[in-house]
């Protein structure tokens, strides 16, 4: 027990000193790389609600329950959600492989219709089940597409971060992404974006992105995810809230959820 | 009355000083006025089909749009595409622009092998010709675009840039003007929309009025020194006429008002009326001031005062009374052309009498008019000693002539059209009117009538309701393009289920599977897709018909069926958009026409009355108008002239101008009979003596507004030809008509006796 206190502290100061030490030779491009790496899991299950607030204050509410794990080496993450309510859409069902290098697979299940429909679309601008979330800010970028300039640090909420921008290197990325210029306020202490400002092909502010609640969701393997993510669009007034309410690393789930087969099981 | 002339002559510096500094006064705020160019606000708040159109904007946000539209050979060519994608991309930037609609913009959702693919309509720009023709095929199956943002022969495309509810005209029409500058072709481009049309409007309003003044000025001092051949006689009317077109056109900002397209219409009518009175003070000054006349200056001012008070005062309260009657109209600057018209009249009216007299008073003494013979006057007097024949000779003969011709001519009645199209302000060639016209004839129609359903709009029961309304609306042919959530649902089902199977171009059949429809395209959709269509909480639908045609009787036609059909439904919440306003604004002319008519006939009817104490007065000065009305009606059928918002205020103006002339020859003639005349020689007698007197005065009016015919309005020049053909009628009447009818009738309100009593 003793000895196992011992080697996780020796290992824990080692883990921290090496980040520490790695941290001041970070550029901005590895800090954004390492950020997307912070949160890829290599399995979850968790429960979550979607909020989607309009510009009066009405709300649409959406209780989803999902599981992801990575497979390929963490090149591709695979990623079953399913509706829980309102009682309208219950049990549709969304599969997605996530590829790093090529556009994504998806299938909806629609349990009315009993029915699965692979949907194709290729912006990655669009809106994620019509919030203000993208699929670009639920998904990972390629990085090259951006260059990436570290404006310095400052503190969101307590926690300090490095204040990075991050810009297309040409109109089509920018299309593609849907904003001419992001800044991203990323954690120092784990990598995981705090807050985040985007704007608009215009070069307008658009929307802003806040985190909160940071959980070490798998410790051995440092791997955090926010808890609650609120995404403003400050042209229209709209809101979106993701919140999730519960969270649970597990590496062993099943492969058979990542299947049409099961995606029509409800 | 004389002691009255004396007053006026006393405290002439009051008066001189007070009418100046009242025009410069109400001429100073004339730069304080606004420009109103949008046609909905030719329509009072709480009119039904604004407020129903407010309701629209509120539940869907603004439905203002302006179009660039790309005219080729064949639209889908490697350079116009290109044009058109770069067109399509930076529209996006401009500031103001909330959407925008384009062949790469808009969607093309489809299956194949399984797979809902939800991709822009054009993803790339053809490299062969192969290429350009598999394209071509997906676009004719993409009813998203298809026959609305390109048309079906594929001369066409349209980047429609769906506007913010707070941009301004000029700035957005500006923004899209650089952005075509920025992209040059070979291609033709138009520009289409409402804003486009109000920025035009308001640069053509201006212009007339920069024109149309100086003109309208220019022609009466020519008219005046040909009357007159004397600087007083031709700069007294005149700047009567310019004081009292300051004081008119300086109400506008003081009544909290703006400046519409038909209130150009002011200063001209004033420039052709309101010199009348100032015309018979100079014409009698003229007359008293004759060779060998010992009259002072002041005697001479106070006798032209004098003498013509009544029939000055008279003629000036038909013409106000006839212009009081535009009050009749719901229209909002048909009621405030009314008004302004009538205060700048009775400013000329009164400037004629106290300020003419005033300023004569100071002059010296003129040199009295020699009347050398030239070769218009003996035509005149020779053409009504002609009249005076006729009429004494063959009164009856006059009589059924002039009712069969207004019968003859009044078929064109039946032809007359109301239309309140506003492409229909400019000809055929201008700009506007042709993007109209490439709108209507190939991009779906430029015009839209909506429905608003309520309640759960996802229930089978009312998406399919939406469906069969939509479904119904395509069979008309006015109908160009429409768009509902319906569609959208069955353009799902079709992505979605294989030809073969049941759900196939359909809505579903439950309220999960229509919510899930939903579900599945807002995985890959915009959420603002269905802005337009369904509100945030899915509890009103928004069906829209364009239409492809802007006249107002093909417009009713789908207005009345649609209204028709959701009477008493419950799940339609209205019934509105432009197109209805449009309608509206038709019927109020109409309702507002024959109202107006009514009481301008009825107000100078009984105003003759009092003038002449006979009823019979009334009547008999009835007959003229009614004719000319008539005559006005059959000529714009013939014509094909149609009844909008400025033509539909000739009648009334017509009334109050027209009467004048009966009233002068009726006077006149009076006098002449007590002085022992019998009718036959004192008609002939009026006609040569104060018939010279009416020539002119309708002379004055018709070159006042001829000026109109050089506007950039084509209702406002429709208004100029009608003016001079109803105050033509007018003339024509009292020369002809009254005197055959004083002779035939003998009326007793003109007999001596009767007088005598």
């Amino acid at each position: 027990m003793k000895i196992h206190i011992i080697f996780g502290l020796i290992l824990g100061i080692l883990v921290l000193f090496l980040t520490a030490e790695s941290q001041e030779d970070l550029t901005a491009k590895q800090i954004v790389d390492r950020s997307f790496k912070t949160t890829k899991l290599a399995g979850s299950e968790m429960l979550s609600t979607m909020t989607i607030i309009d510009d009066e204050g009405r709300e649409r509410v959406r209780e989803i329950a999902s599981v992801t794990k990575l497979y390929d080496n963490g090149e591709t993450e695979k990623r079953l959600i399913r509706f829980l309510s309102p009682a309208d859409v219950k049990g549709t069902g969304l599969l997605t492989f996530d590829y790093e290098k090529k556009d994504d697979d998806m299938w909806l299940f629609m349990p009315a219709l009993r029915k699965t429909r692979r949907i194709v679309s290729t912006e990655r601008a669009k809106n994620f089940m019509g919030s203000e979330f993208t699929y670009a800010d639920m998904t990972p970028p390629i990085l090259d597409d951006f260059t990436y300039e570290l404006l310095g640090e400052e503190e969101i909420e307590g926690t300090p971060c490095w204040k990075i921008a991050m810009i297309p290197v040409d109109d089509d990325v920018a299309d593609e992404n849907g904003f001419s210029k992001r800044i991203t306020f990323i954690a120092k202490q784990d990598f995981v974006i705090r807050r985040a400002v985007y704007y608009d092909l215009d070069g307008d502010l658009h929307k802003e992105l806040t985190v909160e609640e940071v959980k070490e969701v798998d410790p051995e393997n440092h791997k955090y995810r926010p808890m609650h993510m609120l995404m403003v669009n400050k042209q229209n007034g709209r809101k979106s809230v993701l919140n999730v309410d519960e969270i649970q690393f597990n590496p062993d789930v099943k492969d058979e959820f990542f299947t049409t087969r099961y995606l029509e099981r409800y | 009355m004389s002691a009255f002339a004396e007053k006026i002559v006393r405290f002439r510096w009051l008066s001189i000083v007070g009418f100046v500094a009242l025009a410069v006064f109400f001429g100073a705020q004339i730069p304080r006025s606004e420009i109103e160019s949008d046609m909905k606000a030719m329509l009072p708040e709480d009119i039904e089909s604004r407020i129903k159109t407010d309701k629209i904007d509120e539940l869907f946000g603004g439905t203002e749009m302006l179009m660039v539209i790309v005219k080729t050979e064949d639209v889908l060519s490697p350079e116009a595409l290109t044009r058109t994608e770069n067109i399509s991309k930076q529209m996006k930037r401009i500031k103001g622009v909330d959407k925008v609609l384009s062949l790469f913009e808009l969607k093309n959702i489809k299956g194949e092998e399984g797979a809902m693919i939800v991709e822009p309509a054009v993803r790339h720009i053809p490299k062969t010709e192969k290429q350009k023709e598999e394209l071509r095929k997906e676009i004719r199956e993409n009813d998203i675009v298809y026959g609305s943002v390109v048309s079906e022969d594929f001369t066409l495309t349209a980047v429609i840039a769906l506007l913010k509810a707070d941009v301004s005209d000029i700035f957005i029409v500006d923004e899209i003007r650089r952005l075509i500058e920025e992209n040059p072709g070979k291609e033709e481009i138009v520009i289409g929309g409402l804003p486009f049309t109000r920025v035009q409007v308001t640069k053509s309003i201006r212009l007339d009025l920069r024109r149309l003044l100086p003109l309208g000025l220019f022609v009466m001092l020519v008219f005046l020194f040909i009357c007159f051949k004397q600087l007083r006689g031709v700069v007294l009317p005149f700047v009567v006429v310019i004081m009292s077109i300051l004081f008119a056109m300086g109400l506008i900002p003081l009544f909290g008002w703006k400046i519409h397209v038909i209130s150009v219409l002011v200063p001209v009518m004033l420039i052709a009326i309101a010199n009348d009175y100032g015309i018979h003070l100079i014409a009698k000054y003229q007359e008293l001031n004759s060779e060998g006349n010992s009259f002072s200056e002041k005697e001479l001012a106070m006798d032209i005062f004098s003498h013509l008070t009544k029939p000055v005062v008279l003629t000036g309260l038909t013409t106000v009374a006839g212009m009081l009657c535009l009050l009749g109209h719901i229209i909002i600057p048909s009621r405030q052309i009314g008004i302004l018209a009538s205060c700048g009249i009775l400013f000329a009216l009164t400037a004629s009498l106290l300020f003419i007299p005033a300023v004569v008073s100071l002059l010296p003494k003129a040199k009295p008019i020699i009347h050398s013979r030239n070769s218009r006057k003996p035509v005149l007097e020779r053409m009504l000693r002609l009249f005076g024949r006729i009429v004494t000779s063959k009164p009856k003969e006059i009589i059924a002539f002039a009712t069969i011709s207004a019968l003859g001519v009044s078929i064109g009645i039946l032809f007359v059209v109301v239309d309140t199209d506003p492409n229909k302000y400019y000809p055929k060639d201008h700009p506007i009117p042709y993007a109209a016209r490439l709108i209507n004839e190939k991009l779906g129609g430029a015009q839209n009538i909506s429905v608003v359903f309520q309640g759960d709009i996802k229930d089978p029961r009312i998406m399919k309701k939406i469906d069969n309304m939509e479904h119904e609306l395509q069979e008309m042919p006015e109908v160009g393009n429409t768009t509902s959530i319906a569609r959208v649902v069955r353009q799902m089902s079709r992505a979605l289920n294989d030809r073969e199977e049941e759900g196939y171009d359909r809505i579903p059949d439950t309220r999960n599977a229509v919510a899930q429809y939903f579900e599945l395209y807002s995985m890959s959709g915009d959420p603002d897709d269905f802005e337009k269509m369904v509100d945030f909480p899915y509890e009103h639908a928004l069906l829209t018909a364009r239409l492809n045609t802007a006249s107002t009787k093909k417009m009713d036609h789908v207005i009345d069926r649609l209204k028709q059909r959701t009477k008493n439904d419950q799940d339609v919440l209205l019934v509105g958009g432009f197109g209805s306003i449009l309608s509206e604004l038709a019927h109020k002319v109409v309702n507002g026409q024959f109202l107006s008519l009514g009481l301008a006939i009825f107000a100078v009817g009984i105003l003759l009355m009092i003038l002449f104490r006979s009823v019979t007065a009334g009547l008999i000065s009835a007959i003229p108008l009614a004719l000319s009305i008539v005559t006005l009606f059959g000529l714009m059928g013939i014509f094909l002239i149609e009844l909008n918002v400025a033509t539909a205020m000739l009648s009334s103006i017509m009334i109050g101008v027209g009467v004048d002339y009966t009233i002068h020859f009726l006077w006149r003639f009076r006098v002449e009979r007590q002085d022992g005349l019998d009718p036959e020689e004192a008609a002939k007698k009026t006609l040569t003596t104060t018939g010279r007197g009416i020539v002119f005065n309708a002379l004055s009016v018709i070159i006042g507004f001829v000026v109109l015919f050089t506007s950039n309005f084509m209702p406002v020049r429709f208004f100029g030809f009608l003016v001079i053909v109803s105050i033509s009628s007018c003339l024509i009447g009292a020369l002809i008509l009254i005197p055959a009818l004083c002779i035939v009738l003998k009326p007793k309100f003109l007999e001596p006796k009767q007088i005598n009593v």
